[in-house]
């Protein structure tokens, strides 16, 4: 038996490795290694008032902060049965798209394109190519700004509370953010002209099944209810409720993230999933894009989740244009967030992070303390999707060269956009 | 917040040797010398202590960045339960194979040299070190409570006139009252200051109306093991 084992992967978020267990050429096992220590956050809730909760479990993790802060405040407004403001579900959708700006940014600028054009890091890429990483850090730092503008902070918003926002932006701040969208609008084109000019990726190909918040308008992070699982033309819908069907998770030895499958499938979740369960989105400028990124879906191809977020990235900066534009156009009031009555009850929130479909689900006492807490991350949904695609690269790569594998295997990683700090604690026994 | 310096970042890099950055980079020196280490996050396992103490032997200054490096941060709320239990609870049977350990700061296990606290750090802080030790020197961080800063923004006080649970009074300032000047209660994220006088803000809250317990957890959140009631 031999093994390709890569002890600290690269270029993500957190400690995770890699290992492949072959005999012979046959693949015998494959492991995504996490070793974040478990920091038994939902556990350690128990007990806290309701207005604590988003603070501490948006503290998961630094680069989806907003995500868990919203997603939390989501599941708990459901269980006091509170509906915030429509100002509110549009700041809330800003920054969401703020925040999906400067993710997807930072990863393809720094983290993932390195990898095709072969060098180790964005900082080594930038002594060759500085206009392009000046691009991606131009694009990540108006997400931060969109963030610092709406959240109050660029990580760990502070500005997010049960029933609305301590305080609704002023005209200027979001004046000055227009100017930052409108340069970022004409930064479009450079976006899909760097995306088209890698190489092309092509060494893992897999029947995958997508799973993606299905939206009412087709596109949004924050609304709806409902996530729909795309496979080979079938689909079926889960309800936030039923979440579990679709999160059965096992905890597994190797790694502290659990494990998900739906019908006894692996699923794929973040850019190339949203894409793939919203095609209608698809329109115009995406759809040309698209073509020149030469994406077709539903995609075979887990590398084609980098192109799957460059399409996202330059449509999050027309979508926030949009609702700044209709901010000013309505006026931005100085509401107060929505006063709070607590209740028994459970909530159970889904929402689009940058990496993909993240929930909370929470049960209250009658005095709005926390009884049970359960967070599902993207990237604990993606690790037996990750394992299959590692194992079919492996499977399809002619060359027996250990770099030339373990090459591809951090490519393909890294096309995940893992959040390894994320996905631990996650896992729980049924 | 290292890599949200965006518009410093290239500069950054032209002033610094960066060897070791395995989150930003896929080639490393993994074994040399260090002048300065910063490191992030709690000691969670005995693979992190060994990792750290490693750490600490290669470099000269070794740097606690963040408060989860520097107080233990939010994971260390458990330090009074059961730590087998809690991983069960999570895991079922199998968390208990796991490599565990409750959250510790770093200071706990290694000398650490300097501090630079917050979740997240605010990146002038990491600038001003940076800035700071370019030139040979340790940089200056606050020693006040966040109502200095409060009040410097003339903002009204969320604790005494609105009756909010704001950990204010406690907490290291630096952050320029971010919370309460969006009229939301600080919840100490950049931990106690030295002097902090908690059981004077415990009082202030319990005759408020709120619950004793309650208020010792809320102001032990960030830095258990520091704010002692």
């Amino acid at each position: 038996m031999s093994a390709i084992v890569i002890e600290h992967l690269a270029r993500v978020e957190g400690h995770g490795g890699i290992t492949v267990e072959l005999e012979g050429d046959t693949v015998t096992n494959v492991r995504f290694d996490v070793f974040e220590g478990a920091r038994l956050l939902e556990p350690l809730v128990k007990g806290k008032r309701y207005d604590e909760i988003a603070s501490i479990l948006s503290r998961i993790c630094s680069i989806c902060s907003a995500s868990h802060t919203l997603t939390s405040l989501k599941a708990t407004e459901k269980a006091f049965g509170i509906r915030v403001s429509p100002q509110t579900e549009m700041l809330r959708e800003l920054l969401l798209r703020g925040e999906n700006i400067e993710s997807h940014a930072l990863h393809l600028f720094l983290l993932a394109i390195p990898d095709y054009l072969n060098y180790p890091s964005g900082i080594a890429l930038a002594a060759d190519k500085p206009a392009a990483v000046l691009l991606g850090l131009r694009l990540k730092k108006l997400g931060n700004l969109i963030q610092e503008i709406v959240g109050g902070r660029a990580v760990h918003p502070v500005n997010c509370v049960v029933g609305g926002f301590g305080k609704a932006p002023a005209v200027d701040q979001l004046i000055e953010l227009r100017t930052g969208l409108m340069q970022a609008v004409a930064d479009s084109d450079a976006v899909i002209d760097v995306m088209a000019s890698l190489p092309a990726a092509d060494f893992c190909h897999s029947e995958t099944f997508y799973a993606a918040l299905r939206s009412p308008n087709l596109d949004t992070y924050y609304g709806g209810d409902e996530v729909m699982v795309v496979s080979n033309g079938n689909r079926a819908i889960v309800a936030a409720e039923d979440y579990r069907s679709l999160t059965n998770e096992q905890p597994v030895a190797h790694s502290h993230a659990k494990h998900s499958l739906f019908r006894g499938s692996p699923f794929m979740v973040g850019s190339l999933a949203r894409l793939t369960v919203n095609p209608r989105r698809l329109t115009g400028k995406l759809a040309v894009a698209m073509k020149r990124l030469k994406l077709a879906l539903p995609a075979d191809n887990p590398m084609d989740n980098n192109k799957a977020q460059a399409l996202e990235l330059i449509n999050d900066v027309e979508r926030s244009l949009e609702i700044i534009e209709q901010l000013l156009r309505e006026g931005v009031r100085d509401e107060r967030a929505l006063p709070v009555q607590p209740r028994a009850g459970k909530g159970t929130a889904i929402t689009e992070a940058p990496r993909g479909l993240l929930i909370h689900s929470y049960e209250y006492d009658a005095d709005g303390r926390i009884i049970s807490a359960d967070v599902i991350t993207p990237t604990a949904l993606n690790a037996a999707s990750m394992e299959l695609h590692f194992r079919r690269a492996v499977e399809q790569c002619v060359e027996r060269e250990e770099a030339v594998i373990a090459r591809r295997l951090g490519m393909i990683a890294r096309a995940y956009d893992p959040c390894v700090s994320c996905s631990v604690h996650l896992m729980r026994k049924r | 917040m290292i890599l949200n310096c965006e518009d410093r970042l290239l500069d950054l890099v032209a002033l610094i040797d960066i060897r070791d950055f395995l989150m930003a980079s896929s080639e490393n020196q993994t074994g040399c010398k260090l002048d300065i280490a910063l490191v992030e996050g709690a000691v969670l396992s005995k693979r992190d202590a060994a990792t750290l103490k490693a750490i600490r032997e290669r470099s000269r200054l070794l740097i606690a960045l963040g408060s989860c490096a520097v107080w233990g941060g939010v994971a260390a709320m458990d330090r009074g339960a059961d730590r087998h239990q809690l991983l069960e609870e999570v895991y079922g049977e199998t968390g208990l194979t796991y490599d565990s350990t409750h959250a510790q700061a770093l200071h706990e296990l290694v000398k650490v040299d300097f501090n630079i606290t917050g979740c997240p750090i605010e990146k002038d802080h990491f600038l001003a070190a940076v800035a700071a030790l370019l030139n040979g020197d340790l940089p200056l961080y606050p020693e006040y409570p966040v109502c200095t800063e409060c009040r410097m923004r003339e903002n009204n006080c969320l604790l005494i006139e609105r009756g909010l649970p704001c950990c204010g009074p406690v907490t290291v300032a630096g952050c320029e009252a971010r919370c309460p000047d969006l009229r939301v209660p600080c919840i100490g994220c950049r931990g106690p200051i030295g002097d902090a006088n908690p059981a004077s803000l415990l009082e202030v809250l319990e005759q408020r109306g709120f619950d004793r317990r309650q208020v010792v957890a809320r102001l032990r959140t960030f830095a258990p093991e520091e704010v002692r009631l």
